[in-house]
């Protein structure tokens, strides 16, 4: 986590609550993000984790606190001491900025793999079509599946559909990737190939933020583990000291039953 | 036992590949032989019974009056159908929206089309007239800009289109929320997150998904429809059912015309079925 200051951060997190219903899902989570960091979230089932990540690409309002990307605040304006609501068409604009890659792929059955990566550039970045089917070819080939771009989601394995999905992340040319367990709805055999996916993109310098079960990955390319449970972070830093010589009890205990 | 004596010997012996023979189903093969007796009464009853007056039924099958008929059922069903459908999409928004005075008069309009028979819809709407003599347009509440006589407005043909069309979306807002409801939240959710504008979002990514739920409830409710228009012959318009009961009015060939009328009702919804069919695997692209 570095120290540097809003002004460097990626990502902001001030104080942030969200409940459902009577459930108090976030209990104030202070996090900073920054550039060409790769943060890796882990803790037990129920901590929040997910629900922390989609608070920061507002799929979540948050009920108190603050979220900022790159400086600015996210779903709302602020005015004095008060945050309007932003109109939707804004909050799209800003999420346009953040890739976000869902643990159940969420590929658009009916459109092609070409198309389910070039749909978002077109219809929300308004970008020039021959350029987006170049791009949408260059990612498609950067995943390894090239020769899937005129198949339908449902022919695919389900390593190739999430990394289509990445693709699909990856068009809008994003500042910000945001994973939401990426590898939990696959078979072992596949896991390798998405994380290896994933482990490009966290040495090209991309800044990204990743819920995840597997403690070997986050060893291998976090440079932030922020370990999670009951709505708080508990700990975070760099790997080798979160899941080697974990401060708190409970991060113990969770490693310990992981491992 | 050891091991070698579970392999079956035997077959290993077996040189010519082994035949199956299938088992034979006597009471099938009674079933079979009782519906081809029964089908060949009916047929026999249908040909050889010279009231059916086949050659009457050949006659006016196709004469202009009763094909104009045709066109004027199929008119009456298309337009009904696509004002139905948007309409009833528009209702079946309003009742999926967080806003309750949206969603609760999306609700009550089901409740009432749905609820009232089409065929006093019909005589309502003919009927409008009665109540309100002359329809004024302008401002709510406030000064009007023009005014049209009631009955001027609304003739015997746009009586039955608004009925029709009414009671429709009744039905396809139902339908139409069933389909928007069997789409995954998922799918909304990756589209929300890709900054898919909301229109878009509905039309290229839910709507075409919401299709394959859709497409075969609304074939149900086109094929019902090109039937149900059969009813608009009590404001004498001259669709099949009301143009086949003027020709046997005037020659007295009931049974034939009636069975001109169901004759052409059958190619109707056999060919609506099989565009229904080619629809289908439009929609279905992309599903295994």
């Amino acid at each position: 986590m570095s120290a540097a200051g809003t002004d460097t951060a990626m990502v902001e997190l001030r104080g942030v609550h969200k409940s459902f219903g009577s459930l108090h899902v976030l209990r104030g989570v202070d996090l900073s993000v920054g550039r060409g960091e790769v943060a890796v979230i882990v803790g037990p089932s129920g901590s929040g984790k997910s629900t922390l990540l989609r608070t920061i690409n507002h799929l979540e309002k948050v009920e108190r606190g603050s979220v900022r990307v790159d400086g600015a605040l996210l779903g709302y304006r602020r005015v004095g001491d008060r945050l309007y609501e932003l109109p939707e068409r804004e909050i799209l604009r800003q999420r346009t900025a953040i890739g976000f890659v869902f643990q159940a792929f969420n590929l658009f059955p009916h459109l092609t793999v070409r198309q389910n990566v070039t749909e978002a550039p077109l219809s929300a970045q308004r970008r020039p079509r021959a350029e987006v089917e170049a791009l949408a070819a260059h990612l498609l080939d950067r995943v390894g599946l090239a020769d899937k771009a005129e198949a339908y989601p449902a022919t695919l394995s389900g390593g190739q559909r999430q990394r289509v999905a990445i693709a699909r992340a990856l068009a809008l040319e994003p500042k910000l990737l945001l994973f939401d367990e990426p590898t939990s709805a696959l078979d072992p055999e596949l896991v390798g190939e998405v994380l290896e996916v994933v482990k490009d993109l966290a040495r090209s310098g991309t800044t990204m933020i990743v819920v995840t079960h597997e403690l070997g990955f986050a060893r291998e390319v976090a440079d932030t583990v922020v370990f999670m449970d009951g709505g708080r972070i508990v700990e975070h830093g760099p790997p080798a000291q979160v899941l080697d010589d974990p401060r708190h009890e409970r991060t113990r205990a969770f490693i310990g039953k992981v491992r | 036992m050891t091991v070698s004596d579970l392999r079956a010997p035997e077959l290993e012996r077996e040189d010519p590949p082994l035949r199956v023979v299938t088992a034979r189903r006597r009471l099938r093969l009674v079933a079979v032989l009782v519906v081809l007796v029964l089908l060949a009464m009916a047929g026999n009853a249908l040909v050889t019974n010279p009231a059916w007056e086949w050659e009457v039924v050949g006659e006016y099958l196709f004469a202009p009056s009763v094909v104009r008929s045709v066109a004027l059922t199929l008119e009456l069903t298309a337009l009904a159908i696509v004002f139905g459908f948007l309409l009833g999409t528009l209702l079946a928004l309003a009742r999926l929206s967080p806003n309750r005075l949206l969603s609760n008069v999306a609700r009550g309009y089901v409740w009432v089309f749905r609820s009232v028979p089409l065929i006093l819809q019909l005589l309502f709407w003919y009927n409008l007239a009665l109540l309100y003599p002359r329809l004024t347009f302008g401002v709510p509440f406030g000064p009007s800009f023009f005014g049209i006589g009631t009955m001027d407005l609304i003739g015997p043909l746009t009586a039955a289109v608004l009925g029709l069309t009414l009671h429709e979306a009744a039905y396809a807002a139902e339908i139409v929320r069933g389909g928007l409801l069997s789409v995954d939240h998922g799918q909304r959710e990756a589209a929300a997150a890709l900054g898919i504008p909301p229109v878009r979002r509905l039309l290229r990514i839910i709507l075409p998904q919401a299709m394959r739920s859709i497409v075969p409830n609304a074939g149900n409710q086109v094929v019902g429809l090109v039937k149900g228009t059969s009813v608009v012959y009590i404001m004498a318009l001259p669709e099949l059912f009301y143009q086949v009961q003027v020709i046997y009015n005037r020659n007295g060939r009931v049974m034939a015309l009636l069975l001109v009328a169901a004759i052409w009702y059958l190619i109707l919804t056999t060919v609506l079925s099989v565009a229904q069919h080619y629809v289908e695997r439009h929609y279905g692209r992309g599903h295994r």
